[in-house]
């Protein structure tokens, strides 16, 4: 890998460009899976929740059209729910046969990147910190939609089936999970609109989830220690060093 | 132009045989089909006819009348009851609203008898339309009730104007200062309803608002509260499902009447916050017509039979009652099932504590998470702004050579 060197100037202005592989096919599938039926539910919630102002009436204007938007939020929500299996089912696979990547997890080092990365915003440090294979950020996507989710799916059986769950529970924990859904799904809407796709479209376009790749000036500049470890070569390079 | 005036004089004379020739020949007939009488009573007549007239006559008790189909139909009339009634305390005499009398009649009733009916229920529908020239607003509501409808459908026993004022008896209901029912009158609504819906009564004088209202409490709802005066409504359309909570809620969420008897003016508004009112609510302003089993608030309430919540027997406030509600709609909803409906109450510590806390923990971890979430997203915005600015002020001019390495080829779209 380190033979190539994308960095010198070809002399007729050609530039090579090389790309790091960054998620494997069955995880773009499962986030097509994941973006398809959050926007679904997400579209097909955020109408049930408000009822009572008008442009959501003019869309559930009768029972019938209630009924639908209340089946399609069923189906995405079956949708959903088959995406959790597989990819709880693929991690217990990876954890059963000690194959669990170790970079998804948070750690300590992540509370310090987050705290660098404060700094270096607010001009007290003049270098980026430098990121693994996932970024704090990108973690902190992760986990909280992984929570968001869970909480998402229990809450969501709850108002879908009360009179099963209220057979074993008590009734009061019916309008909490309406509650909770609905409140939740608020966050995790605002969270994917402000964090996730700032992140990933504004901040940079990062299609990386899509592509499966990442080429190698965004893998210097935001995944810097991932680079160094791949590459055995320091992301700094000197034309680079300014803007980091 | 010129043939005009002769139009004119042709037009005239015809309009004179007109008027003089029918009069030669219709002169002795009753004026039956004659003119609406004017709202004032009107004493320069030609010949009033007193009501002692009238009376002379039809203070007799044996008076009375074959009718068409061979019912016999008494003439009789009270003196004092037209004498007491608002009509007579007004000066009104029996030909005002018997129009259909003259002259001829009084020197020979049986020559004249003013109209023939076919039974007694005929005599009361050829009178009753004389009501509205007088009372013409009252008669148009009518007009467009659910027993005006029923009676053009051929049902002749519907309410007409007379089945609940009564006819020579007729009372006065409003107190002519405040121009609002007195409570007498107030008590009178249902035992008038009653004489046809007699099963719906039964079950109203039992219930909080019928016992009430006879114990002479002001603020009860009698049956014209709910279903209407003049222009009574078929209360079993889906319109009139979807628009009784409102119905309800105009006594039940003004705190000027709830307060005295310590009732939550909450109740619509938690009606309309939980699964069930918010649909009805959605429904009743988009689709009014709408055919649907989410209940209103006579569903678990009560229709007539409305009762306390703390009712020993039928409240509300005892599980077992509300969970047979539940049932109706839910049939194999077990015991804990009724909780998940907030019976009204908003969620505190001590009542629903489970949804108090959830609600607790979101207002403090939807800021928590979203502002420190929105504060780094900026930072970073203006950070990178920031930095593209210091970098052109450190290079005013871009140097001939482009730093290589540092721009995309074709196949990166994105990199600052």
């Amino acid at each position: 890998m380190s033979a190539v060197n994308s960095a010198a100037p070809a002399t007729h202005g050609v530039q090579v460009v090389r790309f790091f592989a960054r998620f494997a096919r069955a995880q773009r599938w499962e986030h097509w899976l994941l973006f398809l039926s959050f926007t679904v539910l997400f579209l097909t919630g955020i109408v049930q929740k408000y009822r009572t102002e008008s442009w959501s009436q003019n869309i559930l204007s009768t029972p019938q059209r209630l009924v639908w938007v209340q089946s399609i939020h069923h189906v995405a929500a079956i949708v959903l729910i088959v995406e959790v299996i597989i990819h709880l089912a693929h991690g217990f696979y990876l954890l059963a046969r000690r194959k669990m990547p170790h970079a998804m997890f948070p750690e300590w080092q992540d509370v310090k990147d987050a705290g660098s990365m404060t700094k270096y915003l607010l001009f007290l440090a003049k270098r980026r910190p430098k990121y693994g294979k996932y970024s704090f950020e990108e973690k902190l996507t992760y986990w909280f939609l992984f929570f968001s989710i869970g909480i998402m799916v229990i809450t969501g059986f709850v108002i879908w089936f009360p009179i099963q769950i209220t057979t074993v529970l008590p009734g009061s924990v019916v309008p909490a999970a309406k509650l909770t859904h609905s409140t939740e799904a608020i966050v995790a809407g605002v969270f994917v609109l402000i964090w996730h796709l700032y992140h990933v479209l504004i901040e940079r376009l990062n299609l990386s989830m899509f592509t499966g790749r990442m080429n190698e000036n965004d893998m210097r500049k935001y995944h810097a220690t991932e680079y160094e470890r791949l590459t055995g070569e320091s992301a700094d390079t000197p034309d680079q060093g300014g803007q980091a | 132009m010129r043939r005009l005036p002769w139009i004119f004089s042709i037009l005239i004379v015809l309009g004179a045989v007109l008027l003089i020739v029918p009069g030669a020949i219709a002169a002795p007939q009753p004026i039956g089909l004659a003119t609406v009488p004017d709202r004032a009573p009107q004493p320069q007549q030609p010949q009033p006819i007193g009501n002692d007239t009238c009376l002379a006559c039809h203070s007799n008790q044996s008076l009375e009348k074959k009718l068409l189909n061979g019912d016999t139909l008494s003439l009789y009339v009270n003196p004092d009851d037209h004498a007491n009634s608002v009509h007579g305390q007004a000066g009104l005499t029996c030909v005002q609203c018997h129009t259909n009398f003259d002259q001829q009649h009084v020197q020979d009733p049986a020559k004249s008898p003013g109209f023939e009916a076919n039974d007694r229920r005929d005599v009361s529908l050829k009178l009753v339309p004389l009501c509205a020239s007088c009372h013409a607003d009252q008669a148009a509501k009518a007009n467009d009730s659910v027993h005006s409808r029923a009676l053009q459908k051929g049902n002749v026993n519907a309410a007409i104007c007379t089945d609940c004022h009564g006819w020579h008896t007729v009372r006065r209901l409003t107190d002519p200062a405040t121009k609002k029912l007195t409570q007498d009158s107030r008590v009178w609504v249902p035992q008038t309803c009653a004489k046809c819906h007699s099963t719906i009564y039964a079950q109203y004088k039992d219930s909080v608002h019928g016992a009430a209202l006879v114990s002479g409490n002001p603020d009860v709802p009698t049956c014209i509260d709910c279903h209407g005066v003049h222009n009574i409504g078929d209360p079993t359309t889906a319109a009139f499902r979807l628009k009784s909570p409102e119905l309800c809620s105009k006594c039940h969420a003004d705190p000027t009447i709830m307060d005295k008897y310590k009732i939550s003016t909450q109740v619509l508004n938690t009606y309309v916050a939980d699964f069930h009112g918010t649909t009805v609510t959605l429904f009743e302003k988009q689709s009014p017509d709408a055919q649907t089993n989410k209940p209103v608030c006579f569903d678990c309430h009560g229709v007539h039979d409305i009762a306390r919540v703390d009712d020993p027997q039928k409240g509300l406030d005892l599980k077992a009652n509300i969970l047979k509600r539940c049932q109706v709609c839910h049939p194999t909803a077990t015991t804990n099932f009724s909780d998940a409906w907030l019976s009204h109450y908003i969620p505190s510590p001590d009542k629903y504590p489970v949804v108090y806390y959830v609600n607790l923990f979101y207002s403090v971890f939807i800021p928590g998470v979203l502002i420190p979430m929105a504060i780094l997203v900026v930072l970073d915005v203006s950070s990178v702004v920031r930095r593209k600015l210091r970098k052109q002020k450190g290079q005013p001019k871009p140097p001939a050579p482009p730093a290589a390495g540092a721009s995309a080829s074709g196949k990166e779209s994105s990199h600052d």
